[in-house]
């Protein structure tokens, strides 16, 4: 029996339909909405204002005489995104490294611990780590007593410099078991033969792993570092809940910026400022990652 | 006959209906002692006075509360009645998200309550909540502390606080003078306001509605909350006040400024409290100050039954129901024949109902509270984290506040 042309799109209904409801739809609302002035308490009075919010995010400075608040904000997540996500891709390739050789014993038992920090709901990881982190009741202060490497108490939420590092290590954490159980699952798919024929080659270990172990797990690498740093982009919960954005502004990366200008800062900010914003972070991961992805395909070839 | 008797019973049918039709949605905050059992027998004591009529209340969490208010105006999908932060209400009022209360609130309603707990609900000469929740708070101390260091008397004015800070103060044993709050939280803005106000300093003057965050008085207000933070825990800019009740709880502090509640906790710990009102500074002629914090119940702009609506209202602020509230939460009364309850005659109540007379409103004539709260924050963390001196950071929060009161 001949399937019929319009068979495959009757099967594809059902995806259309939710992509355009779900990313399509929202997406063209955003933009819409960026070209307005109006409050969510008042969201029947549109005042159209054409691009004076995408102005707006280059020109408002209230809170620092050398940058806008958007690009203060974006400076932040550059950095931080950086940070949290170059630790993610190090400690997840060591960490799946680990569990890949065959010295280590008890690798389920370690698997499964290291599915915890993902099975937590993100709020409640970063309320743990919240007083983790404490300067008075913490775990982190009272080993680094005790170990003798401070005398007095340090609180590591509370100074910018420590903030900041603070809340990208808290977000690698919880981003960490994606990264090793895909990166291991990399390397469980590298037959075992290339290893041996290198090592009759006379090869040493590092040069199996540049050699070898990278060039193989490279696809893999390329994809969970891509999602990686789109979710850490987006990264929300954990700052907010650790510092609010805070000390002064020494953690307020573009979503916390975005929340604030949306919800908070009814003055200065309003719904078409923050679309203005959300609008400029679309563009800038989606260019981000085509950039990556060619570069890094480039080297491919 | 028989047609009559089917008329009648159709007519009685859609009559039951109609009334059981009737739904008030009704949000609510959690969180402290706010808790869902607590305020849902609100709900419950109306529906049953008031038969087909479904009360449904949602709660939120206190710090989601402002988003989801915001939120559901987005979505036109506003609770009928909310409870809301007094000092929200310009922002509210000023965007039509409020129904004003003055053809409803009674005079003998009125007159129920302290008349200077109304000047936190009236904003451009009209009535935006009924009083819900009041606040005033004091210096808890610790007298195991005080004792142990030669303190003898509670401190009178800034200088002899600083001096008994000092003295308690023993980082090496982890003991604190002072507790304080520094975080990007609501609850900072109010702790530093203690001392502007006890200052006879004021964020705006209510009556011009002009900046006063860089006087003299604030000025002097935060160079002194900066001097009196050598003495506090470390990393003050990640402690709300909230928490700081863990710090008094556990022996750690010598003294800091709280709610009731807090007290009566720290007592069922063990700790032997004591209490004094927070002093006059150096540039105020009153001899104590307190700021004063008003929640109260609003009516949504978008309800479409507004007398049920003040009904419930009207249910939620009896006599006897807000003395079950405050007793329970452990709150000021707002009402005068409250104060007159047995539970607010205790010791432990006194400093604070006493408090209301060097009263100073929280937010009298601020417009945006959220957006001004987050320009002082700024200013207070930048002077304890020395990135600022307290004359430029508060002439910097002052430019912004001028900007939200245009």
């Amino acid at each position: 029996m001949k399937a019929k042309k319009s068979t495959p799109y009757v099967f594809l209904l059902p995806l259309i339909v939710a992509f355009g409801l779900f990313l399509v739809y929202p997406l063209a609302k955003v933009v819409m909405d960026s070209f307005y002035k109006f409050s969510f308490l008042n969201p029947s009075h549109k005042i159209w204002v054409g691009w004076f919010n995408y102005k707006w995010l280059f020109t408002f400075k209230l809170y620092s005489p050398t940058y806008s608040y958007f690009i203060g904000a974006l400076l932040k997540t550059v950095i931080w995104v950086g940070g949290s996500v170059g630790l993610k891709i190090f400690l997840g390739l060591g960490g799946a490294l680990l569990l890949n050789s065959e010295f280590l014993k008890g690798k389920k038992f370690y698997r499964t611990l290291l599915i915890i920090p993902w099975s937590i709901p993100w709020a409640m990881s970063a309320m743990i780590w919240y007083w983790t982190l404490n300067g008075q009741f913490g775990l982190i202060n009272s080993l680094m007593i005790h170990l003798h490497i401070t005398s007095e108490p340090f609180a590591f939420l509370g100074y910018p410099t420590s903030a900041f590092i603070s809340t990208f290590v808290v977000d690698a954490w919880i981003g960490l078991p994606f990264m090793v159980i895909m990166l291991l699952s990399g390397l469980q798919t590298i037959p075992k033969h290339l290893y041996e024929a290198a090592t009759i080659d006379g090869a040493g270990d590092l040069v199996k792993f540049a050699k070898i172990t990278l060039p193989m797990i490279k696809p893999v690498l390329l994809t969970v570092s891509l999602l990686s740093m789109v979710w850490t982009f987006n990264s929300f919960a954990p700052i907010w809940i650790l510092t609010r954005g805070g000390p002064v502004t020494a953690t307020t990366t573009l979503p916390i910026a975005i929340y604030n200008t949306s919800f908070r800062y009814l003055t200065f900010g309003g719904v078409g400022k923050a679309s203005a914003m959300t609008i400029f972070q679309v563009l800038l991961v989606s260019s981000l990652s085509l950039i990556y992805i060619k570069t890094l395909r480039g080297g491919e070839s | 006959m028989k047609k009559v008797w089917l008329i009648t019973a159709l007519v009685l049918a859609i009559a039951i209906v109609g009334v059981a039709t009737q739904t008030l949605t009704v949000l609510m905050p959690i969180g402290g002692g706010y808790t869902i059992e607590s305020q849902e027998v609100l709900a419950k004591g109306f529906e049953q006075t008031h038969p087909g009529v479904k009360v449904n209340m949602e709660f939120v969490g206190w710090a989601n509360l402002w988003n989801k208010i915001i939120t559901s105006f987005g979505a036109n999908n506003a609770p009928d009645v909310m409870y809301i932060a007094s000092r929200w209400i310009p922002a509210l009022a000023s965007m039509g998200a409020l129904t004003p209360l003055e053809n409803y609130i009674t005079v003998q309603k009125e007159h129920m309550y302290y008349p200077s707990v109304w000047s936190s609900l009236i904003y451009d000469g009209h009535y935006w909540g009924v009083p819900r929740a009041m606040s005033t708070k004091v210096f808890i101390y610790n007298k195991k502390l005080f004792k142990e260091n030669g303190i003898t008397k509670v401190p009178t004015n800034w200088d002899e606080l600083l001096a008994d800070a000092k003295k308690i103060y023993n980082p090496k044993k982890g003991i604190y003078g002072i507790l304080m709050a520094g975080k990007k939280f609501v609850s900072t803005v109010t702790q530093f306001e203690q001392y502007l106000c006890a200052n006879g300093g004021e964020i705006v003057d209510p009556k011009t509605g002009k900046v006063e965050i860089d006087s003299p008085q604030a000025i002097k207000a935060l160079e002194f909350y900066k001097e009196l933070s050598k003495y506090a825990q470390p990393g003050i800019t990640n402690w709300t006040r909230e928490d700081l009740i863990k710090l008094f709880e556990a022996g750690k502090g010598g003294m800091y400024i709280d709610h009731v509640h807090n007290a009566l906790k720290a007592m069922k710990a063990g700790i032997d409290v004591g209490f004094f009102p927070i002093p006059g500074g150096p540039d105020s002629n009153a001899p104590y100050s307190t700021v004063v914090v008003v929640d109260c119940i609003s009516m949504s702009s978008q309800t479409k039954n507004k007398e049920l609506a003040w009904e419930f209202m009207n249910y939620m602020s009896t006599l006897k129901e807000q003395t079950r509230w405050d007793t329970l939460q452990g709150f000021v009364p707002p009402m005068i024949k409250e104060a007159e309850e047995p539970e607010f005659q205790k010791w432990y109540w006194k400093p604070y109902i006493q408090a209301l007379k060097y009263g100073h409103p929280q937010a009298a004539g601020i417009k945006d509270w959220v957006s001004t709260a987050n320009a002082i924050l700024n200013a207070i963390q930048s002077v304890l984290l020395n990135q600022s001196t307290p004359q430029e950071a508060l002439k910097k929060a002052a430019q912004t506040i001028a900007i939200l009161q245009k």
